[in-house]
């Protein structure tokens, strides 16, 4: 898999088909385990998506005291692994996004696996695919660095940058993917 | 079955013991392609798959998309015919409910003539099935009274297209030149929620430095992140466009040598927006002049640029004065039937396109042809093998059939693909209306709550369970493709019209085998016609990824952009529209002290009859809501989440308060998808456009009460 997820918040328009695609996808159970968020919908209607970061180092299956959460060779982060995890529920704690849910019913974690039996195979995980907006793409690693070139770039153009009261600012930084300035 | 395919080179996910069927969404007119997912040995749908290879909307699909294949295996559907005994609906066989509806047409036709029965269609169905429609009213019938719910969708947009264009194609070019343009002019559409994959588009364009200019009451998804936000009040779009227009010919935008050799009455237009001035437009529309001077200057500075507009702009007494100022606006800059240029509305219904076109409306016979002319009554009695006398004249608009059933003038009725007592304003009316009508038979295929009126209800089959063609957002007519067959005893409407025509004793107009017969019998319909669809075939269609009409003949490859050198009017040339701004039929007041406006969410479709259905959708939008700027909610004392009392002149609701700043502090919005208690549509104004018959949804005088505990 030579694919890169690739994130960006303000293109959002926050219709949750990422969250209803995910519902779809083989391994998922009808269950979503994406987000979409307002920042604050009080003051504006901006959303944000939210998947799992597959972490190299995950801080969800360091604190796993049953070895339940498997990383992939590819490096992705896999759900508790049903016949291990003991429903301790420290993986949703310990992430720092807060990604990992918890299905009471059955006792055991589940979270974003990057739609792995269809990323395995190149193809692009449901979120991704359904996305209107191309809040969220898969794409190879070269076209996600064009892409981070080009917004520096394109705050170049006159225009570009945000106006009418600056709104692009309700994006916290911290969320941000991508590195730029924005002044 | 018809034949399923994926293209090569094309890798999508195709698991064990299941098949992919090419097809497109059910829901907006996007009509986003997708594969939907079939079990080979149960034959059931299963799910879902993107459609990578689509060209217009690449794999992108809404959450109404995504779970559109939950309605085919749902529930919730009626698979046998219902009929009314003692108030509660009974499951019959179709022997016994067509001997109903039988008996029951040919004792009102009798007893009070043929026009007693009328029929209530709708465009969320295939070209075929809405091309049925007209000519099972016609002839199957033989009423005159027939309208559709696209009356209360585009008609004010072909109105104006029609004044303006000559021709109401909605969008002048193909979507997928959206890319290249320089600036949008969006009025009156909410088409992040509506029409969530056409985003892609804008933002492409966006990303390359596109500009977006949006006008609209409230801060939507696209109008967060234009260039300019015009947040203008509800009902007053002609007086911003004639703003916008005297702006550009005082700072020389105007194209002179494209107004010169193509444009109408630029004259009239000019002496008519001279007393636009910013200050004028500002004081009408609420919005700031820097505003008004900032889009102007950017959309005139555009090389190419495409004027859109939604419901927003039609859905109003004025709507076709401002489809034909909005169009003006792109006229005078000389940009209609060039690359990446030109005006486009946003269809709202998935074939909202293909069926206006058809003769499903009061006054239209196919192919875009006018019953009051009377070529075209010959040449389509032709086709459908009737005497030309035999084709009835002209009837009445959709709101206005509800009149005539209170005064008994239609006494019978069938609606199809439709649920009026949802989507039509002040329902409170159309309750009682509908109440009124001694027969009433409802084709669906859940229990809508128009069915719930019904005496007999007959079960219908979704998208999935048939073969057609409909007409997208861009003109472009694609293919519909069968996934599975129908469920229990449901049947596809153009064999539900056909069996109660051969009731009727019209059976031999009614022969058809499978909807590609039908669509033969369009073709023929519509040749010669404005919308000329003699040159489609579904080959065609699988070939070349849709055909865009006019497609005059079986050799022609369709037309992607049009008006390249002549409009469609007689004398070839556009008409520029000269409007004054009239106002709204209903102006806030003492009693109604403010704005309300209503509209969609991104989880529903229309009546909400089969996204109201989808687990996920309700999940994420379970009801209605009121949205009020924080301002408006302090005066008022109400806080979020609050319920609320809305009154109009018409009725009142009871419903939750959402607090935001993206909306104005005069204005209330609702969306529209619920029914009863929960329907906006108890307050919403019936005043109706002039020449389109369009209810002026978009605008009324509402009064806000807070509940005491």
């Amino acid at each position: 898999m030579n694919k890169i997820m690739y994130l960006e918040f303000e293109r959002c328009i926050g219709c949750r088909a990422c969250q209803a695609a995910c519902r779809e996808c083989g391994d998922h159970d009808a269950k979503e385990r994406n987000y979409v968020e307002y920042v604050d919908f009080t003051e504006s209607r901006q959303t944000f998506p939210m998947l799992c970061m597959q972490c190299k180092d995950p801080a969800c299956a360091r604190v796993c005291p049953a070895n339940a959460i498997q990383i992939t060779d590819e490096g992705v982060v896999l759900s508790a692994m049903e016949e291990k995890c003991i429903g301790c529920r420290n993986c949703t704690f310990g992430c720092p996004f807060g990604i990992p849910k918890f299905d009471f019913e059955k006792n055991k974690m589940y979270k974003c696996d990057m739609c792995y039996d269809r990323t395995r195979d190149d193809i692009a995980p449901m979120c991704a695919s359904v996305c209107p907006s191309d809040a969220i793409r898969f794409i190879d690693f070269d076209e996600m660095q064009q892409l981070r070139r080009r917004r520096t770039q394109m705050n170049l153009v006159e225009g570009k940058k945000p106006q009418e009261g600056n709104k692009w600012d309700y994006v916290p930084e911290f969320f941000g993917v991508y590195t730029d300035s924005q002044s | 079955m018809s034949q399923f395919l994926v293209k090569e080179g094309v890798k999508n996910q195709i698991r064990k013991g299941e098949k992919l069927v090419t097809t497109h969404c059910c829901y907006c007119g996007m009509q986003c392609g997708m594969h939907i997912r079939v079990n080979e040995k149960t034959n059931k749908v299963v799910g879902v798959e993107p459609r990578y290879d689509w060209v217009l909307t690449r794999g992108k699909m809404c959450p109404k998309g995504v779970t559109a294949y939950q309605t085919v295996d749902h529930p919730d559907r009626i698979k046998r015919p219902l009929i009314k005994k003692n108030g509660k609906f009974v499951e019959s066989s179709w022997e016994e409910a067509l001997d109903l509806i039988e008996r029951k047409f040919k004792d009102l036709q009798s007893n009070y003539g043929k026009d007693s029965l009328s029929v209530y269609g709708g465009v969320s169905m295939t070209n075929e099935k809405c091309y049925l429609v007209g000519k099972y009213a016609r002839v199957g019938l033989g009423t005159r009274y027939l309208d559709y719910n696209g009356r209360y969708c585009m008609s004010s947009a072909a109105g104006g297209f029609n004044k303006t264009l000559g021709m109401d194609r909605g969008s002048t070019l193909p979507w997928t030149e959206l890319e290249h343009t320089d600036c949008f002019f969006m009025a009156g559409s909410n088409t992040a929620e509506c029409h969530p994959t056409s985003i892609q588009w804008f933002w492409r364009a966006k990303d390359k430095g596109a500009k977006i200019i949006v006008a609209d009451p409230r801060e939507t998804a696209t109008a967060r992140v234009a260039d300019v936000h015009l947040d203008l009040l509800p009902g007053t779009d002609s007086a911003l466009a004639n703003g916008i227009m005297h702006l550009l010919i005082k700072h020389d935008y105007v194209d002179n040598e494209y107004v010169q050799e193509r444009c109408n009455n630029f004259a009239e237009l000019k002496e008519m927006t001279a007393k636009f001035t910013p200050e004028y437009t500002s004081k009408i529309t609420g919005i700031t002049v820097e505003k008004i001077v900032k889009a102007a200057h950017i959309f005139g500075k555009s090389p190419r640029s495409v004027v859109m507009f939604a419901r927003g702009a039609e859905q109003q007494t004025a709507g076709v004065d401002n489809v034909s100022l909005y169009t003006s606006m792109a006229l005078l800059r000389g940009q209609i039937g060039k690359f990446a240029s030109g005006v486009a509305t946003f269809t709202g219904q998935g074939n909202g396109q293909g069926g206006r076109e058809h003769g499903q409306k009061s006054d239209l016979l196919p192919g875009y042809r006018k019953l009051t002319d009377p070529k075209a009554v010959e040449y389509i009695s032709g086709v459908w093998g009737i005497n030309p006398e035999d084709m009835p004249k002209p009837g009445v608009s959709a709101y206005e059939m509800f009149d005539l059933m209170l005064n008994k003038t239609i006494r019978g009725l069938h609606v199809i693909c439709s649920n009026p007592v949802v989507s039509s304003p002040n329902i409170n009316h159309v309750y009682k209306a509908m109440e009124t009508l001694d027969f009433l038979v409802v084709s669906d295929f859940f229990l809508s709550e128009t069915a719930e009126l019904a005496d007999v209800v007959l079960p219908a089959t979704t998208w999935a369970e048939d073969e057609g063609t409909t007409t997208n957002i861009e003109g472009r007519v694609i293919h519909i493709r069968k996934v599975v067959e129908p469920l229990g005893e449901s049947k596809p409407d153009w064999q539900i019209m056909s069996m109660i025509a051969e009731r009727m004793g019209k059976g031999k107009h009614f022969q058809y085998n499978e909807p590609r017969e039908i669509f033969d019998e369009l073709r023929l319909a519509s040749k010669g016609g404005k919308a000329d669809y003699f040159g489609v075939t579904y080959e065609k269609i699988d070939e070349q990824d849709g055909v865009f009409w006019p497609a005059p003949a079986e050799d022609h490859p369709g037309s992607p952009s049009v008006f390249k050198e002549k409009f469609a009017t007689e004398d070839g040339r556009a008409n520029l529209a000269v409007c004054d701004w009239k106002g709204p039929a209903e102006v806030k007041s003492k009693d109604y002290p403010l704005w309300l406006t209503t509209g969609r969410v991104v989880f529903h479709y229309l009546s909400g009859n089969q996204t109201r259905r989808v687990g996920f959708l309700m999940e994420q939008c379970p009801e209605p809501f009121v949205e009020m700027h924080p301002e408006l909610a302090s005066q008022y004392q109400v806080e979020n989440g609050e319920n609320v009392k809305l009154v109009t002149a018409r009725g009142d609701m009871i419903v939750p308060v959402k607090i935001t700043k993206a909306i104005r502090k005069d204005v209330l919005f609702v969306p529209y998808h619920w029914g009863k208690q929960q329907a906006v549509n108890q307050l919403t104004s019936p005043a109706l456009d002039p020449t389109s018959r369009m209810p002026e949804f978009k605008v009324c005088a509402v009064k806000l009460e807070k509940l005491t505990k």
